[in-house]
C-alpha cells in the first residue's frame, strides 16, 4: 500500500496541475485559452465588406493566391475605397476615421490574430487554392477531391468557396472568431490530406 | 495554517508545476499580433522571398551576392550565379553580411563624444542640427590640413573620396593592417600591369606556391578556392592537378599541398631562384622563352649560377627530411615537374605573396618566385597568370594600394606635431592593426588641437577615439560598385544596390552621400557635380549603357539600369588583359641584383622563435571581429575558436613544459603578448604561429568581451621593420622569446567535441581514404 | 488526384580531393538553419552545434607531416541507428532518402545521439538566444527548437520543399517564371521535375552544397542520369550489391565509399577518396 503521505502528495500535485492549467486557460485568449479572443484595434464587419458588397476574399489577402500566407491589407489597400467611404452610421463613421487616422499617421494597425499557426508548421495557402480552383486537381491526371469532412467535391469551386472549407463562412460573420466552424487541429490536416491522397509526410507541413 | 513536512512537499511540487506549466503555455507578448504596413512597397510582400542581387563588402575580394529578403528583412546571403569571379559560390565571411546589418552594437545614429577622449562615451545628436554642422564647420576650419583615411577604395567610391579629399584640401590614404602592396608592386615589376593578375588554376598542371594562403585569405580566395577545385578533380580534365606550397607556416593552403615544404623563413626568392636555376641549366624553358635576354648576358648567367641547388639548399634550410631525401635532388625534381612537364601536361603557375613578402626582403622573394612564370610561358596564357583589363571607365580606379608603413608613420609624427589637424577615418582600424611600437593611440589622444570624424558604422578601437561619429550604412543597406581586383581575365563591373533599409531604431546615412552634402555645405560642391552617390552610379552606368558592348543588351538606360541590378554587375568578355609578349630585357638579373636575405630586427640568437603571424580564415585582420558567427568558425587548421591561440610544434613544446590550454607569453623587443597554446605536428619547432585579429579592447562585446589571456592582438609586439621597396610592414619579420606563465585554461576548439566512438577501426584512415593518382 | 507526386531519392556526395576546409558550408548552414551562435562556453563544454562541421585530422610529424578534412553531415542512413531507440517517433526516414527529424515529437531523451556512429544529432541543452535585432535574420522556414529538443542536418528540407512546390506543383521554372510544360515521369527531366539544374537556378539546393567554392559537395537526385550525384551512387550502390553478395572489391581501386561502411548503416551520402601520391603503399 502506498503510505497515505505520499499518496496525498501526489494527489496534491495532480490537483494543483489541473488547478494551474484551468486558472491559467481561464485568463488567455485563444487559441491555447477559453477566454474570448481580444478585440481587434478596429471593429471590421466581415458582413458588410463581403456580403453586401461582394469583395472578394483575395482582393483584400493578396497573397493568398501567390503564396504562403493570406496577409492582411497595408493601410493603403484600406484607403482604395476609404478615402471616399466614410460610412453610413455613427459607429461605421468611427471606425473608418480610425483606418483614416492610422493611414495619415503612417502606423501599422496592430491586427489581433484570430487563426494562428504553430511556429513549426508551415501552410501554404496557395497550394491549396490551387488544388480546389483548379479543373483537375493539381496534376495532369483527373480524380475525386474531397472537402474537409470527407464529402466530395463536384468540379471546381471558386477562391471563396476554397476558402471557406477551412476558415467557414467568414462573410457573414460580424466579428471572426477562432474555432468557430472549423476545428484546425494537425488531424484535420491528416485526415483530408489521406482522403485526397496527397502526400502526409511530417516534412510536407513541418519545418 | 502550520506548514507540515507533507504540506510542504506538496506546494513546493505545485509550484515547481506552475512553474513550468506558466513557461509551457506563455505566448510572447506581441506574438499574435498582426502587423500591416501602412503602405504597400513594392518588397515588402508578405511570405514571399525576393532575391536581390548586389555586392559583399566583408573582404576586399568583394563577391557578388544574392540576399534573400522577407517581409522586409535580409534572411540569407549567397552568391551570385552570374557573377564572374564568385559564380554562385561564397565564403563565410560572405554569409556573415546579415550579422552586421542586424549587429545589435551598431552606432545608432550620428553622436558626439560625451567624456574624454577614448572614454567611449557618446551621445546622441540630431544629423542636421549639429551632426553635418559640424562637420562642415571642422572642414572649413582644418580641411586643408585633414587626413581622410579608408580602406584601400577602388570604383566609384575611390574616385568619390579622392575629389572630396582634393576639393576640400585633405590628403586621402588608403589602409589596411595586412596589405598586399609587395605582390601590387611585384605585378608591376615583373609583369608591367597596374592592375592584379588572375591565376587561371582551373587549367593548369602545376601551382607552385609562396607563402600565399590564397585558399584561405590571400585577395580572392573565393574565385582560387573555385579554381582550385576544377584543378583538382574538374570534369574533362585528364589528370588531377599538383599543388607544393613553400611556406615555414602550416596554413590551409600548406594542409591542402601535396607537398608542404617548410623552409627557413624569408628564403622563399632564394628557392624560387634555385629553380630557375635548374630551369635554365638544364634548358627546360618553355619553347620561345629567351632565357639570355631575361638574364641580360653572361653577368647575369653568372649570378643565376649561385642559386644551384648544392649552394642554396643549407642556406634556405631545406633538410633532407623536408625534402624526403637529398634536397638538392629534390629542387631538381621540382623544376622538372614545374617547367618539363607543360608541353605534355599542361601549364605551370608559381604564386607568390602572404608571409613570403613579408620580410625584409620580401619584394624579391615575390618578384622571384613571380619570375619563374615567364620562363614557363605562363604570363597570359590559358591555364596560368591571366592579366587583367583596367575597369570601363577612365577616370574610375580599378585598382588601389595600401599606405605603406612609412606614410603610417608620417602621419602620426603629424598629428604629434600637429601639423594634421582633422581625421576621417572609414572603416578603418589602425590603432589596431599598426605596430604597437607606432603607439597612435597615444598619439592621437595626446594630441593638443586634433578633431577626429569617425564615418565606421561600429565602434573599435580607433573609432572610439573619434570626437564625432557620423556612422555609414552597412553595405546591404547602401549602393555601391566594384571593379574586382583581380578581375577574372575580362571587364568586370559589379553593381550593389540597398536590399533593405535601415531598421526603424537605427539612423544612419550613406557615406559618399554624407561627402557630397559635406563638400555643398564647405561650398566645394562644384568639384562634386553629383546630386547623390545613387545619381554618379546611374550616370556611370548610363555610360556604360551608350557604350553598347558586353552582357547587357537594352534598349534604354533605364532599361539598362535595371537590368544592371538584377544581375549585380556588368561584364564585356571581349575586352580581355593586354597582350604582353615578353618579359623586360634584364628582368630576371634585376631581379638577382636586388637579392637580399631577411632581416630580423630585435631579439635574436638561441632560445627565440620565427613569429609567423597570419590572417584569421574569418575575421581577417581584425576588422570582421565583432561578428559572432565570424568568430565562432573553428579555424580549419586548429579547429580553435574565438580566442587567440599560439601554434607551438607539440615535440619542442612539451620540452619546454608547455601542454595544450597553458597561457603562453610571446615576447619580441617591442613588448609582449599573452596566448592560448595549441600544440600540433605541423608548426616547425623554430615557428610560433598567432593569428591576426584578436584583442579588440573597444567595441561589440563580440570582439571584446575575453581577458587579455585569451584574446590578444599581435600586431602590438611587430618588430616595425620594412619591406624594401613598397615600405610596407614585414609583418613576419619579428622574432620573439616564448615563456609559460603557470595559468592555463580551456580551449574553445571543436577538436574533441565528437568524441571518439569504438566501432572498431576508427583510425583516420577509415574515415578519411585515400587513393592514388591514377588508381581509379 | 496528385497522384502524379514524384518520387525523390536525394543525395549528396562529398569530394575530399576538393575539400580545403574553408568553413564556408559551416556558416551557410548555421545562417540558413536558426543555430545558436555557438559561444566560447558552448566550445569549451564541447557543445558546438555544426550540423556540418569541417573534421581535421593530422598524420605524420614535422616535416612530413599531413592535415586532411572530412566534412561531416548527417549521413541520412537507409538503416538508421538513430531510429529505432526513439521512443516517440520523432526520427524516420521517408521513402526520399532524408532522415526527418520531428520537433515537436521531440521529448529530448537523446537515445538517437548515443546510437548515431557519426555523431551528428545535436541536443539543445538551452533555450537558444539571440539579441533581439540579430533575430531579425531568423529564417522563418526553419523552426527555432526550443530547450530539450534534438536537431540535426535535414538536407534542408525547406529549400526542397520549396522547389517542389515551385517546381513540381505550380509548374514554373525558378529563375524565369515560365511555366514547364508537364510530362510524364517517365522522363523526369523533361516535365516539372525539379532536377539539378532547377535547384541551383532557384536556390533549392541545400545551402552548404550552393556555398561550397569547390564544388566538393555536391547534392541532387540519385535517380537523375543529368545530375552530379547520379554516377557516383550508381558505383558505390554497385559495390555495396557485391560486397553482400560475397564477390570481391578492390578497396584501393575506387574512389566511392560510405561513411563507416562496416556498419552497414547505407548512408546516403557519399564519400570520394582524397587522392594522394603513395596512398595504400604504406598499409
Amino acid at each position: 500500500m502506498i503510505p497515505l503521505m505520499v499518496a496525498g502528495g501526489i494527489f496534491t500535485v495532480i490537483v494543483g496541475f489541473v488547478v494551474v492549467v484551468l486558472f491559467i486557460s481561464w485568463f488567455s485568449n485563444p487559441p491555447f485559452g477559453l477566454g474570448n479572443a481580444s478585440a481587434q484595434p478596429i471593429a471590421f464587419p466581415h458582413t458588410v465588406h463581403v456580403e453586401e458588397n461582394n469583395i472578394q476574399c483575395e482582393f483584400c489577402h493578396r497573397n493568398v493566391t501567390k503564396g504562403d500566407a493570406a496577409t492582411v491589407p497595408a493601410v493603403e489597400q484600406c484607403l482604395f475605397c476609404h478615402k471616399d467611404i466614410s460610412g453610413r452610421d455613427g459607429q461605421a463613421q468611427t471606425e473608418i476615421a480610425k483606418v483614416q487616422q492610422y493611414f495619415a499617421d503612417e502606423e501599422p494597425i496592430d491586427w489581433e490574430r484570430v487563426h494562428r499557426l504553430p511556429d513549426h508548421v508551415r501552410f501554404i495557402h496557395e497550394a491549396h487554392i490551387r488544388f480546389f480552383t483548379s479543373e483537375t486537381g493539381t496534376g495532369g491526371a483527373s480524380g475525386q477531391r474531397f472537402d474537409i469532412n470527407g464529402s466530395e467535391v463536384s468540379g471546381s469551386l471558386s477562391i471563396t468557396q476554397t476558402c471557406s472549407i477551412c476558415h467557414g463562412d467568414v462573410g457573414s460573420m460580424e466579428e471572426v472568431q477562432p474555432k468557430e466552424g472549423q476545428s484546425l487541429k494537425m488531424g484535420t490536416c491528416l485526415d483530408c490530406h489521406r482522403v485526397n491522397n496527397v502526400p502526409t509526410d511530417c516534412t510536407i507541413c513541418h519545418k | 495554517m502550520k506548514l507540515s513536512r507533507r504540506h510542504f512537499l506538496a506546494w513546493a511540487g505545485l509550484s515547481a508545476v506552475g512553474a513550468v506549466a506558466c513557461e509551457g503555455f506563455g505566448i510572447r507578448e506581441g506574438e499574435l499580433n498582426i502587423q500591416s504596413p501602412v503602405s504597400l512597397p513594392e518588397d515588402l510582400v508578405r511570405g514571399k522571398d525576393n532575391w536581390y542581387a548586389s555586392l559583399c563588402r566583408n573582404c576586399p575580394s568583394c563577391e557578388g551576392i544574392l540576399v534573400r529578403v522577407m517581409e522586409g528583412r535580409a534572411k540569407k546571403v549567397q552568391g551570385n550565379p552570374l557573377y564572374p569571379t564568385n559564380q554562385g559560390k561564397s565564403h563565410a565571411r560572405c554569409e556573415a553580411g546579415v550579422q552586421a546589418l542586424y549587429h545589435p552594437d551598431r552606432i545608432p545614429g550620428a553622436m558626439r563624444r560625451g567624456g574624454n577622449r577614448g572614454s567611449g562615451q557618446f551621445d546622441q545628436i540630431g544629423w542636421d542640427s549639429e551632426g553635418m554642422e559640424t562637420l562642415v564647420r571642422q572642414l572649413n576650419d582644418r580641411g586643408s590640413r585633414a587626413v581622410l583615411l579608408t580602406k584601400p577604395t577602388r570604383g566609384h567610391l575611390g574616385l568619390l573620396t579622392s575629389r572630396f579629399a582634393q576639393a576640400v584640401g585633405a590628403e586621402h590614404m588608403n589602409y589596411e593592417a595586412v596589405d598586399n602592396n609587395t605582390f601590387r608592386t611585384a605585378v608591376k615589376n615583373v609583369y608591367d600591369q597596374d592592375v592584379l593578375p588572375d591565376f587561371d588554376m582551373e587549367n593548369a598542371n602545376f601551382i607552385l606556391s609562396f607563402g600565399a594562403d590564397f585558399l584561405s585569405t590571400w585577395i580572392s580566395p573565393t574565385r582560387w578556392n573555385r579554381g582550385y577545385g576544377e584543378f583538382r578533380q574538374g570534369e574533362g580534365r585528364s589528370h588531377r592537378g599538383t599543388l607544393y606550397h613553400v611556406d615555414s607556416r602550416f596554413s590551409m593552403t600548406a594542409a591542402n599541398a601535396d607537398k608542404w615544404i617548410p623552409i627557413r623563413p624569408g628564403y622563399e626568392g632564394h628557392l624560387a631562384l634555385s629553380v630557375a636555376q635548374v630551369i635554365v641549366d638544364e634548358n627546360l624553358q618553355a619553347r620561345g622563352v629567351d632565357v639570355d635576354a631575361m638574364l641580360g648576358g653572361d653577368t647575369g648567367r653568372a649570378l643565376l649560377n649561385d642559386y644551384r641547388p648544392e649552394n642554396v639548399v643549407g642556406q634556405i634550410g631545406l633538410t633532407p627530411e623536408i625534402a624526403g631525401g637529398d634536397p638538392v635532388a629534390f629542387i631538381k625534381k621540382l623544376a622538372h615537374d614545374f617547367a618539363a612537364d607543360v608541353q605534355t601536361r599542361g601549364p605551370s603557375i608559381a604564386i607568390a605573396g602572404g608571409s613570403a613578402g613579408a620580410h625584409s626582403n620580401g619584394l624579391f622573394n615575390v618578384e622571384a618566385a613571380a619570375v619563374l612564370n615567364w620562363l614557363v610561358g605562363s604570363v597570359g596564357a590559358e591555364g596560368g597568370v591571366r592579366l587583367n583589363p583596367s575597369g570601363p571607365w577612365q577616370d574610375v580606379p580599378s585598382s588601389s594600394s595600401s599606405a605603406s608603413l612609412d606614410d603610417m608613420g608620417r602621419l602620426i609624427d603629424q598629428i604629434r606635431s600637429g601639423e594634421t589637424r582633422m581625421l576621417m577615418l572609414h572603416n578603418v582600424d589602425p590603432v589596431h592593426g599598426l605596430p604597437g611600437s607606432l603607439d597612435l593611440e597615444d598619439a592621437i589622444v595626446s594630441a593638443q588641437d586634433l578633431f577626429v570624424v569617425s564615418f565606421s558604422p561600429f565602434i573599435d578601437d580607433t573609432t572610439v577615439l573619434a570626437d564625432l561619429l557620423l556612422p555609414d550604412r552597412v553595405y546591404l543597406e547602401d549602393w555601391g560598385d566594384d571593379i574586382p581586383d583581380p578581375a577574372p581575365g575580362y571587364q568586370v563591373a559589379g553593381f550593389q544596390q540597398p536590399v533593405v533599409n535601415p531598421l526603424w531604431d537605427l539612423d544612419p546615412r550613406s557615406f559618399p552621400d554624407v561627402l557630397l552634402a559635406a563638400a555643398d555645405g564647405a561650398g566645394v560642391g562644384e568639384q562634386l557635380p553629383w546630386s547623390s552617390y545613387q545619381a554618379m552610379l546611374k550616370d556611370s552606368a548610363t555610360a556604360l549603357f551608350e557604350e553598347n558592348r558586353g552582357s547587357i543588351d537594352a534598349g534604354s538606360a533605364d532599361e539598362f539600369w535595371t537590368a544592371l541590378l538584377r544581375r549585380g554587375g556588368w561584364w564585356d568578355e571581349s575586352v580581355t588583359g593586354p597582350d604582353v609578349p615578353r618579359p623586360r630585357a634584364g628582368l630576371l638579373r634585376r631581379i638577382m641584383e636586388g637579392a637580399s636575405t631577411p632581416t630580423f630586427a630585435g631579439f635574436g640568437g638561441e632560445g627565440t622563435l620565427y613569429l609567423a603571424p597570419f590572417s584569421h580564415n574569418t575575421v581577417q585582420d581584425g576588422e570582421l571581429a565583432h561578428l559572432p558567427w565570424l568568430q565562432a568558425t573553428p579555424d580549419p587548421v586548429t579547429s580553435v575558436a574565438w580566442q587567440t591561440w599560439v601554434e607551438l610544434n607539440d615535440i619542442t613544446a612539451e620540452r619546454r613544459g608547455i601542454r595544450e590550454g597553458d597561457i603562453v607569453r610571446i615576447e619580441s623587443s617591442q613588448g609582449s603578448i599573452r596566448g592560448v597554446a595549441y600544440l600540433n605536428p605541423a608548426t616547425p619547432p623554430e615557428v610560433v604561429g598567432v593569428p591576426f585579429g584578436g584583442g579588440r579592447r573597444h567595441g561589440s562585446p563580440y570582439a571584446t568581451d575575453r581577458p587579455a589571456s585569451e584574446s590578444s592582438n599581435v600586431a602590438n609586439i611587430l618588430e616595425p621593420t620594412r619591406v624594401a621597396g613598397p615600405q610596407s610592414l614585414a609583418w613576419a619579420g619579428t622574432r620573439v622569446r616564448i615563456s609559460p606563465t603557470g595559468e592555463s585554461v580551456n580551449v574553445s576548439k571543436l577538436e574533441g567535441n565528437v568524441r571518439s566512438v569504438e566501432v572498431g577501426l576508427s583510425a583516420a584512415e577509415e574515415i578519411i581514404k585515400t587513393v592514388a593518382p591514377g588508381n581509379y | 488526384m496528385v497522384t502524379n507526386r514524384i518520387d525523390h531519392k536525394w543525395g549528396m556526395v562529398v569530394d575530399l580531393d576538393r575539400c580545403t576546409g574553408c568553413q564556408a558550408c559551416v556558416v551557410a548552414c548555421q545562417a540558413e538553419n536558426n543555430l545558436p551562435i555557438n559561444t566560447k562556453e558552448y566550445f569549451q563544454q564541447r557543445r558546438a552545434y555544426e550540423w556540418i562541421r569541417i573534421e581535421r585530422y593530422w598524420e605524420g610529424e614535422f616535416p612530413n607531416v599531413k592535415a586532411r578534412f572530412i566534412p561531416i553531415m548527417c549521413q541520412h542512413c537507409e538503416n538508421a541507428p538513430c531510429e529505432p531507440v526513439c521512443p516517440v517517433f520523432a526520427t524516420y526516414h521517408n521513402d526520399e532518402g532524408l532522415n526527418v527529424q520531428v520537433y515537436n515529437r521531440c521529448v529530448g531523451t537523446r537515445y538517437c545521439a548515443n546510437n548515431c556512429p557519426y555523431q551528428v544529432r545535436f541536443f539543445n541543452w538551452w533555450e537558444p538566444k539571440w539579441p533581439e535585432r540579430l533575430r531579425n535574420q531568423l529564417n522563418p522556414d526553419v523552426t527555432v527548437r526550443s530547450r530539450g529538443v534534438m536537431e540535426r542536418c535535414s538536407f534542408c528540407v525547406q529549400r526542397i520543399r520549396r522547389g517542389e512546390i515551385t517546381v513540381e506543383r505550380r509548374g514554373v521554372e525558378p529563375l524565369t517564371g515560365e511555366a514547364i510544360p508537364y510530362a510524364e515521369p517517365a522522363t523526369p527531366t523533361q516535365g516539372r521535375y525539379l532536377n539539378y539544374q532547377r535547384m541551383k537556378e532557384g536556390n533549392f539546393l541545400p545551402a552548404c552544397a550552393q556555398a561550397c567554392p569547390t564544388n566538393a559537395l555536391m547534392f541532387g537526385e540519385q535517380t537523375d542520369p543529368t545530375g552530379p550525384v547520379f554516377k557516383y551512387f550508381e558505383k558505390a550502390n554497385e559495390q555495396y550489391d557485391k560486397v553482400h553478395h560475397g564477390e570481391y572489391v578492390d578497396e584501393s581501386k575506387t574512389r566511392v565509399y560510405r561513411l563507416l561502411e562496416e556498419m552497414a548503416t547505407k548512408p546516403n551520402v557519399i564519400y570520394l577518396k582524397k587522392v594522394e601520391e603513395g596512398a595504400g603503399e604504406a598499409h
